[in-house]
């Protein structure tokens, strides 16, 4: 086979990362699972095209499944068969996709190797879990014993090994599952559905079950993915501007932090003012879709450098504005002189300055009363239910005539502008949508976390944004979640969690050697490279794959050029042409 | 009957040059009117206060009873005139169907609660759109196949007729080609001659083409006005036209023309 290589590359690398980083005690586990699917995907995506459709998809998948298995699985049988199954579902899908089959017994053919394929990588990583990680990492068995002995009993009861058995369910559940949704696959072509809804049903299914596997399990996940969904809220804001439009908007946490503080001024105790925050979440988003028109009309005129740097301008005076909306000393006026005339103003502090706006009334609900800060479940399912309205109302978006002359603008904006499109108005709408959505997930941040302050909205947060939407691939929704999986779950869980596991392990080595354990902490400056570590990846990205990781097939083309017909025709065009008049 | 676009001592200048001068030139609703000179005459100048691109420094321009110096270039095309582009500039990377579309975009309605709600009138107009779109593809000689195809994948004579697909998708009155047949071999360009008159005839459409090729100019043209350093120095039928020892010169230089070569015409046809 011609692609060993690669397939032993893709599949090593992956296979490390998925158990050497992302193992680490349950807490935070299935995130890290999740995460690390990804990532593992990412690894598989970037080399691309020519290994089997099959084997990348059962890989992809499988890895996911593995990474599952290890972190959250422990010996748990059941665990074996979730994870076998949702790799298997994972991979029949995936494989499905890359080469769809007419034929219903050929697409559960296919679904099972796909599935087998994943199994087996599943079912592996629990060896090297039980028998390497764990140990090295120090970490109690006490955990694993007790879920060893479920598994001791069925293993007697069958006569084989536990770790064979747990292999095993992996493997033939993965394999089941990917022949059934192979199969299914197929079947839902034939209907008269839109293609994605198997797709789409694998992937609402776990984000929807995530908070009860949480509670649980007592993993404390949703502190992690709360804040992680709302950047992925953003970037599918910032996409609109950037990916759709072309807009290169280096400010847009701008927008994120009016949103914000709209919330905590209308409805907390700061000012008095305390509205229900079913009402202030859409005054948040119309003011800064109203913010974003602001910021539209002057750059009007300007494209691509210049646009960034006012945008960039933008970005940085909105938080020094809320910074200085706090007032000075109590009782303090402001002396503006106006024509020679000084004229007083009593400074009301608007929003705390430095201090920021603290606390914000968090929503209520019949049912539920008020959302508990320590109860999580209730955000998550809202902050879900949000992102699900963003994505749907963004995609009829970029289905209409809105969004081509979006597409149009950002291809040419002359020939849009000869083509009966307001370039004025087709700027102002992407700049005002954009922000709108940034507005909604202001004001759930301002909501959720129940304190604001003005260095949350510098200028990282608009440059991370950036990140998430360029490394998934500029003008694809799946894109840019998945980029903002990748790095916000990198920021937010893999970093600290992988410096943490490596700590461990020193340590561990270190007092097994008898030798002090103390330089060992510095191990967890780790987490203090991770700009560094974006920097690398960005770099990386830009050279191998420009167009991110899940382009989109119009930005594909664009940054591809080799195959660019238009420009060498034209040229060739004025050189004919030419040569016509001169004769 | 009126003129569909009147031109009235059009001036354009950018600084100290001059680009056009005092250019007055009508053209009647119907025609297929060329506009040529040599390169630097002007044209391309003149064509972009048409369409809204310059603003004429002096004169007026009047489309269809009404004035329209200085009106934005989508403006301009709502009011009814399409053009194509000298060096094909269709986007893209949308798909041909897609690029005829965004040609409807001002001639659809739906507002954006519209789009976000996709009301039954979105869905109406969205589908009007579409099969105009196919109708128009097949029409410019573009097959159903093609429609999914990212416009640069397509062939380059298939890009210049899907260019006038898309200015034909915004409805207008009066149809701008810029050098449509540059780059063409003899075959396409025979094929878009007769494209456009097609267009003309069953449009109802009135044409104004620039080229620099005098041969298809001649060709196509009722009516040719000839542009040179800014200024019309000829003007009328196209064999007239040809043999205006003025528009050889342009073309050709004095001396050329005081030997008198063989007359104006067949040094013509041979470009």
């Amino acid at each position: 086979m011609p692609n060993t290589k690669r397939y032993l590359i893709t599949g090593g690398v992956g296979f490390a990362v998925g158990t050497f980083f992302l193992w680490n005690y349950p807490n935070l586990g299935l995130g890290s699972a999740l995460l690390g699917g990804l990532v593992i995907a990412a690894l598989c995506l970037l080399y691309s095209a020519p290994l089997a459709d099959m084997i990348k998809a059962g890989l992809i998948a499988g890895m996911f499944g593995a990474v599952m298995t290890i972190v959250y699985g422990t010996h748990k049988p059941g665990v074996a068969i979730i994870a076998g199954m949702v790799s298997g579902l994972g991979a029949g899908l995936l494989a499905f996709q890359r080469s769809p089959q007419a034929n219903p017994k050929k697409a559960a053919i296919l679904g099972a190797e796909a599935g087998a394929i994943a199994g087996a990588w599943t079912g592996l990583s629990l060896f090297v879990m039980a028998f390497v990680i764990a140990p090295a990492a120090g970490i109690d068995a006490g955990d694993f014993a007790e879920h060893l002995s479920e598994t001791v009993i069925l293993a007697d009861v069958l006569g084989l090994g536990s770790d064979i058995l747990i292999l095993l369910f992996a493997f033939a559940f993965s394999t089941l599952s990917g022949a059934i949704l192979g199969a299914a696959s197929c079947a839902a072509r034939s209907l008269p559905l839109r293609p994605n809804i198997p797709l789409l049903a694998v992937i609402a299914l776990p984000v929807l079950l995530i908070p009860l596997i949480d509670r649980a399990g007592n993993l404390l996940l949703l502190d992690a993915l709360i804040p992680i969904y709302i950047f992925i809220l953003l970037a599918l804001g910032l996409n609109i501007v950037v990916g759709y439009a072309g807009l290169l908007d280096l400010g847009y946490a701008a927008f994120f932090a009016i949103g914000a503080y709209t919330t905590a001024m209308l409805s907390s105790p700061h000012l008095g003012i305390n509205l229900s925050f079913w009402l202030v979440i859409w005054v948040a988003a119309a003011v800064a879709a109203i913010a974003g028109l602001t910021l539209g009309a002057p750059t009007l005129p300007l494209r691509g450098d210049y646009l960034a740097i006012v945008t960039l301008g933008f970005g940085e005076i909105v938080p020094i504005l809320f910074r200085s909306l706090g007032g000075g000393p109590p009782g303090g006026t402001l002396t503006l002189r106006f024509f020679g005339m000084p004229i007083g103003i009593e400074q009301v502090d608007l929003t705390g300055g430095n201090k920021g706006i603290n606390p914000i009334s968090p929503p209520h609900l019949p049912l539920i009363g008020d959302f508990d800060p320590s109860n999580k479940i209730p955000w998550y399912y809202l902050l879900i239910l949000i992102m699900g309205l963003a994505i749907f109302f963004i995609n009829r978006l970029r289905d209409s005539r809105q969004g081509r002359a979006w597409m149009a603008m950002r291809e040419d904006e002359l020939a849009a502008d000869a083509m009966g499109i307001n370039v004025v108005r087709t700027k102002l709408l992407a700049f005002s949508m954009g922000a709108m959505f940034s507005g909604f997930g202001g004001a759930f941040y301002g909501a959720f976390i129940g304190a604001i302050f003005p260095s949350s909205f510098d200028f990282s947060v608009s440059i991370i944004l950036l990140c998430m939407v360029i490394l998934g691939g500029l003008g694809n929704m799946t894109g840019v979640i998945v980029g903002g999986l990748l790095i916000q779950g990198a920021d937010k869980m893999f970093i600290p969690k992988g410096a943490e596991l490596f700590r461990r392990i020193a340590e561990t080595k270190a007092r097994a050697e008898g030798s002090s354990t103390v330089g060992v902490s510095a191990l967890q400056d780790l987490t203090q490279q991770r700009l560094l570590l974006f920097g690398i990846v960005l770099v990386v990205m830009m050279l191998v794959r420009p167009e991110g990781l899940l382009p989109n097939e119009r930005r594909k083309a664009e940054l591809h050029p080799d195959d660019d017909t238009i420009n060498s025709n034209s040229v060739a065009a004025e050189a004919e042409a030419d040569p016509s008049l001169a004769a | 009957m009126a003129p569909l676009l009147q031109a009235r001592g059009i001036t354009k200048r950018f600084g100290g040059l001059t680009a056009v001068s005092d250019v007055s030139f009508e053209i009647e609703k119907g025609s297929i009117v060329g506009l040529i000179g040599p390169n630097g005459a002007g044209k391309t100048t003149f064509f972009n206060m048409i369409t809204g691109l310059y603003t004429p420094s002096d004169g007026d321009m009047i489309f269809d009873g009404k004035r329209i110096n200085g009106t934005k270039p989508s403006e301009v095309t709502k009011l009814g005139i399409g053009r194509t582009f000298q060096n094909i500039r269709l986007f893209a990377h949308m798909t041909a169907l897609e690029n005829v579309l965004v040609g409807q975009h001002c001639r659809m309605h739906t507002s954006l609660l519209g789009t976000l709600f996709r009301t039954a009138s979105m869905r109406a107009e969205e589908k009007a759109a579409r099969q105009k779109a196919f109708e128009l593809l097949e029409y410019v000689g573009l097959g159903r196949n093609s429609a999914d195809e990212m416009a640069k994948n397509l062939p380059y004579g298939d890009q210049r007729r899907l260019e006038v697909a898309r200015a034909l998708a915004t409805d207008p009155k009066l149809l701008l080609l810029d050098e449509p047949t540059a780059g063409m071999n003899p075959k396409e360009t025979d094929a878009l001659t007769e494209l456009i008159y097609r267009v003309r005839d069953e449009r109802d459409l009135t044409v104004l083409l620039i080229e620099h090729d005098m041969k298809v100019v001649m060709g196509i043209s009722e009516r040719v006005t000839v542009l040179d350093r800014g200024i019309k120095i000829s003007e009328g039928l196209p064999r007239e036209v040809q043999t205006d020892p003025k528009v050889v010169e342009a073309y050709l230089g004095t001396g050329h023309a005081a030997k008198g070569k063989g007359g104006g015409a067949p040094v013509f046809d041979k470009a």
